[in-house]
């Protein structure tokens, strides 16, 4: 479906777009190449969906620019077979003095539509929207939310053979966004290929087959979702490492001026790392400092066994200040009630500064404990976790 | 671009365009009226006289009107044609930093619409002609190839233009200003017989200059028009398109990144 090869791409920066003649004329450079990518190679294929994660000016949005076919890469081929939609930015070419029927033939025709097929689908497509009479309204009318729905809704139902989507998924309510979410699964199983690229790392976790980073310019991971997105929280604490070693984490990384000694997790009544769903689950941290700490943050966050966010807090988050001496080891005692789905999960540790691990990491381990949920106190259920609901 | 979505920006760009005023889409039509109402005022005292040598004695007053009418419908048809062309890609940077789109293509819906409305005001105008009992000429078959020509042209260099003012900003205002000159230095609103000898070789390198006679030649005169003069006209138009092509794919990576 695509295929990239050896994509290369150097943005010349001039002082002045006219530089670029006088470079023509004169025959001589003048400007600052910036390479925006690095030797890019990827492969997706019917039904599979690629995700693409990496900081801010990575050449995430450079990359499905080309593939778009909007920049022209430098050197390196892309192929693509059938029709590509981007939704790089939703709703190309509205028109807010038209309605959203006009807007939406507009739409259509720029993303690739014949007007037989806009005719076809457009009851579909005003039906997705719900935006009922508002439809035959100008869209300066509507709510940004509207003008996002409408947006999707035309393009979900382009029906490409390829779907390039960039931060696109943020749409209306959370209702809303679950139907685009089904859409898109439909999608990729009709055998559709679809290039994913956001920060929400939930999100990418849970519809990417596999997911590659981008550092810099170049792909410095490619793997599984979750070896993935680790490696990239690693890259946000601001340590690089090899490729090579994904998915052996080992200890964690970090600055280590704090770290994390041991780790314990226990059920209240079972005491091993087995529990019942609905027993409390005891976390025992041992934390030590090199140096004094003064605003240390520990922080934890549940995975289940997709390497999907569950549930995550920290000392911060719960007003509770910890500062460290010098040398100082202690324990922090986390319990909280495991009304989980049964089923292996993990947890995730980190020492860091303030709110969150940006800032100053001391140190982060990923996976440091394991402990199992297997059996229901109570009343079975389905899901995630357990709302102990009552019937009145 | 296909056709059904060259057909679509055209609408926009007459239509929906104009959706939020209330005469709408007869404010493309208003301003070459009110143009044309100014000169004819203006000049129909000064240039009226001159004019009886063109044959057309037999209109009387009206001649200036049928000289001047003929030249200037076409004139902005060429000269808003070529300005628009030369902002297209600066209009048009939301769409091609987000849509795969063609380059050289894009300019045609430009093309189309300003036609449309030359065509709708030359409509008008020959209803004029027929009114006042004006002499109808199988001639008159040629006036497509002229605009033709004419409007090929105003591809080829606005293409150019449009290329070159992603790098130099400057070349809209330029263009506007060479325009205005342009005008000026093409007989539309005055008769080629005023100017002085020494400078007539000047006008004839004019393109304009000789789509405005064969317009004139055929529409007023009924002749076949001087096919040197528009060949030349032609070639120039080819030549430039050619140009502009070859510079816009050398440069085409560079345009999409600046814009």
């Amino acid at each position: 479906m695509i295929d990239v090869n050896g994509l290369e791409k150097v943005f010349k920066l001039y002082h002045r777009p006219a530089d670029r003649l006088r470079e023509i004329v004169f025959r001589r450079p003048y400007h600052t190449p910036f390479h925006a990518l690095k030797n890019i190679s990827l492969q997706v294929g019917r039904g599979e969906t690629l995700g693409i994660i990496g900081r801010n000016g990575a050449g995430k949005s450079t990359l499905m620019k080309i593939l778009n076919g909007v920049l022209l890469p430098d050197s390196g081929t892309v192929v693509t077979n059938g029709r590509v939609t981007g939704l790089l930015e939703l709703g190309t070419g509205f028109d807010y003095n038209m309605s959203g029927v006009q807007n939406i033939l507009t739409n259509g025709l720029l993303l690739g539509m014949t007007e037989q097929e806009i005719a076809e689908r457009e009851n579909d497509i005003i039906e997705f929207t719900e935006l009922g009479d508002f439809i035959n309204e100008p869209l300066r009318t509507y709510s940004s939310g509207m003008v996002m729905r409408l947006a999707f809704a035309i393009a979900i139902h382009a029906d490409p053979e390829t779907f390039l989507i960039d931060e696109a998924l943020s749409v209306g309510d959370g209702r809303f966004q679950q139907k685009c979410m089904r859409r898109i699964r439909e999608f990729r199983q009709r055998g559709g290929a679809i290039i994913f690229v956001s920060h929400d790392l939930n999100a990418v976790k849970m519809i990417c087959d596999r997911v590659l980073v981008l550092e810099e310019g170049a792909v410095v991971a490619q793997g599984e979702p979750e070896v993935a997105v680790n490696y990239y929280n690693r890259i946000l604490a601001g340590e690089q490492e090899d490729a090579a070693l994904l998915g052996n984490v080992g200890s964690g990384y970090g600055s280590y001026e704090a770290r994390v000694i041991a780790a314990k997790a226990s059920g209240e009544n079972s005491a091993g790392d087995i529990l019942s769903s609905g027993e409390n689950l005891l976390l025992r941290v041992t934390v030590e400092a090199d140096v004094a700490v003064a605003d240390l943050t520990l922080g934890l966050m549940i995975r289940d066994r997709f390497g999907q966010d569950i549930f995550g807090t920290n000392t911060h988050f719960m007003d509770y200040p910890i500062s460290l001496n010098a040398k100082e080891k202690r324990d922090i005692n986390f319990c909280m009630p495991m009304i989980l789905a049964p089923g292996k999960y993990t947890i995730t540790l980190a020492l860091h500064e303030g709110a969150d691990h940006t800032d100053a990491c001391y140190h982060w381990w990923d996976n440091a404990v394991q402990f199992e949920v297997s059996g229901i106190r109570g009343y079975s259920f389905n899901g995630v976790c357990n709302l102990n609901p009552s019937i009145q | 671009m296909n056709l059904p979505l060259l057909l679509h920006f055209v609408r926009q760009d007459l239509i929906d365009r104009h959706a939020a005023s209330a005469l709408g889409a007869l404010w493309t039509l208003l301003l070459p009226l009110s143009n044309i109402l100014i000169f004819t005022l203006v000049f129909s005292r000064i240039m009226g006289m001159r004019l009886q040598t063109m044959e057309m004695e037999y209109l009387g007053n009206y001649s200036y009107s049928v000289y001047l009418v003929s030249g200037l419908l076409a004139w902005i048809c060429f000269s808003s044609t070529l300005a628009r062309i030369t902002q297209v890609y600066h209009a048009n940077a939301g769409l091609i930093t987000k849509v795969r789109v063609s380059l050289f293509s894009l300019p045609l819906y430009i093309i189309v619409s300003e036609t449309i409305i030359y065509l709708i005001s030359m409509g008008f105008f020959v209803i004029f002609l027929l009114l006042i009992d004006f002499k109808w000429s199988y001639h008159w078959f040629w006036l497509p190839i002229i605009f033709l020509v004419q409007q090929l042209l105003a591809f080829g260099l606005g293409l150019i233009c449009a290329i070159l003012s992603v790098f130099i900003r400057d070349v809209k205002e330029l263009v506007n200003v060479v325009i205005q000159f342009w005008f000026w230095m093409t007989p539309i609103v005055y008769a080629f017989s005023i100017i002085p000898e020494k400078w007539s070789t000047l006008f004839l390198l004019n393109p304009i200059y000789h789509t405005t006679k064969a317009l004139r030649d055929t529409l007023i005169l009924g002749q076949s028009p001087d096919l040197a003069g528009l060949g030349m006209v032609f070639g120039c138009g080819l030549l430039l398109l050619l140009l502009g092509i070859i510079l816009g794919r050398h440069l085409e990576r560079d345009i999409r990144d600046f814009l």
